[in-house]
């Protein structure tokens, strides 16, 4: 059983107050959506929360660690940004090969690339693919690691109503096999998730 | 550290490309200069040993993007930096990459550019000594000016106006055939500049 616990968050960037006395408290299993209005400090969040911001005050503790000070939380969590994180002059098949040296683990590309009915895009350059479906492909690096919490930023943006449910479908079978989620979005996904804060 | 070195430089193979483009751009620089201040056999040997230095220069100015800013540019840097708990060897991988894929080309076909510019077999090996030590200077060098200014679009003369300064050194100990040693030394003292304010500079992005 993980749990992920935010204590009295309070985050400045520069001289703007982003974040103020956020408390949350996470277990394993369960999905939260953060909701906000553009520049309220959703993706600092997640960039505090993945260790990337490591100026703020409170503490964010994962199974009563602090998170600042544990080594081995970096293993525990994948962060997908906003950002797709693919070379546009590479091929899908090129850009998993480079996730797959960044993460040290062996993928079979074209069962991968399923996940999201797209084996038939391996060869393609991703220079050439809509911003929907470079979405996908980025969103394939969850499969890269076997973290505990999944951060996810705007996931949603671009993608079709098939994508979307596959992507739903992904977030659930991860709390099933007691994952952690926090996804920004600013989409209403209260049908969908129950666990919603707005910031 | 060996995952983002072979990362990389997987990453420059699948992009062949671009050190096939600066090793042109480096052959072209060579060829067109003597063009302007003739082309007898003393002028080309005096000539040589200045405009490899303005080449490698040139080259090295040209693809200091690719160091860091591509990578932050379509979010792979949050992947190596996540990956990677220590700056400093994301920045050590940096700079082995950079030479290896922008350098050591220019190296390889150097003892052909020396030979048509009738160089004497001595004088080679000097050269050739005092541009590797000077090579590895001048990449620690581009390495901290694109951390420092990054995520700064459109600048690339902004970061010329800070590299090309701090390339003078090399370029006029470069040109003294018997100063490699104070190449090594500009090129050590270099080092240890670059690896402060990388890592200065990608904390910044970070933060």
């Amino acid at each position: 059983m993980n749990e992920l616990k935010i204590e009295d968050l309070t985050c400045y960037r520069g001289d703007n107050l982003v974040l103020k006395d956020l408390n949350t408290k996470l277990k394993s299993g369960e999905t939260l959506v953060i909701r906000g209005s553009n520049g309220s400090g959703k993706t600092t969040l997640l960039r505090v929360l993945s260790n990337f911001i490591k100026s703020y005050n409170g503490k964010i503790l994962f199974n009563d660690h602090n998170v600042l000070e544990d080594a081995n939380y970096r293993n525990c969590f994948n962060f997908v940004g906003q950002k797709n994180s693919l070379k546009d002059n590479l091929s899908v098949k090129n850009n998993l090969k480079l996730w797959e040296i960044i993460y040290q683990k062996n993928i079979y590309y074209s069962k991968l690339l399923e996940d999201f009915h797209m084996s038939h895009l391996v060869e393609r350059d991703v220079g050439s693919l809509s911003d929907g479906q470079k979405k996908c492909i980025s969103l394939l690096r969850l499969n890269f690691t076997e973290s505990k919490i999944w951060y996810l930023d705007e996931p949603f943006v671009f993608l079709d109503e098939e994508n979307s449910q596959i992507l739903i479908q992904k977030i659930k079978n991860f709390n099933t096999n007691n994952g952690i989620v926090i996804i920004t979005s600013n989409i209403n996904l209260q049908n969908t998730f129950t666990n919603e804060i707005k910031i | 550290m060996f995952a983002l070195l072979k990362r990389d430089l997987y990453l420059a193979l699948y992009s062949s490309s671009s050190f096939f483009y600066t090793s042109s751009f480096f052959v072209l620089v060579l060829i067109i200069l003597p063009f302007l201040f003739g082309t007898n056999d003393v002028q080309l040997q005096v000539l040589f040993k200045g405009i490899i230095w303005i080449g490698l220069s040139l080259s090295i100015l040209l693809t200091m993007e690719r160091i860091f800013n591509a990578d932050y540019e379509d979010g792979n840097l949050d992947i190596i930096i996540q990956r990677n708990p220590s700056l400093e060897t994301i920045i050590i991988s940096k700079y082995i990459t950079h030479w290896i894929v922008y350098c050591l080309p220019l190296f390889i076909i150097l003892p052909i550019l020396s030979f048509l510019f009738y160089v004497s077999l001595d004088s080679f090996f000097l050269i050739f000594l005092n541009l590797f030590f000077g090579s590895l200077g001048m990449v620690f060098i581009v390495t901290f000016v694109s951390a420092l200014t990054l995520g700064a679009k459109r600048t690339i003369f902004l970061k010329a106006v800070i590299v090309i300064p701090l390339f003078v050194p090399f370029l006029i100990f470069g040109t003294n055939l018997e100063s490699w040693p104070i190449l090594l030394a500009l090129s050590m003292m270099s080092f240890v500049l670059s690896m402060y304010v990388s890592a200065y500079g990608l904390r910044l992005y970070v933060e």
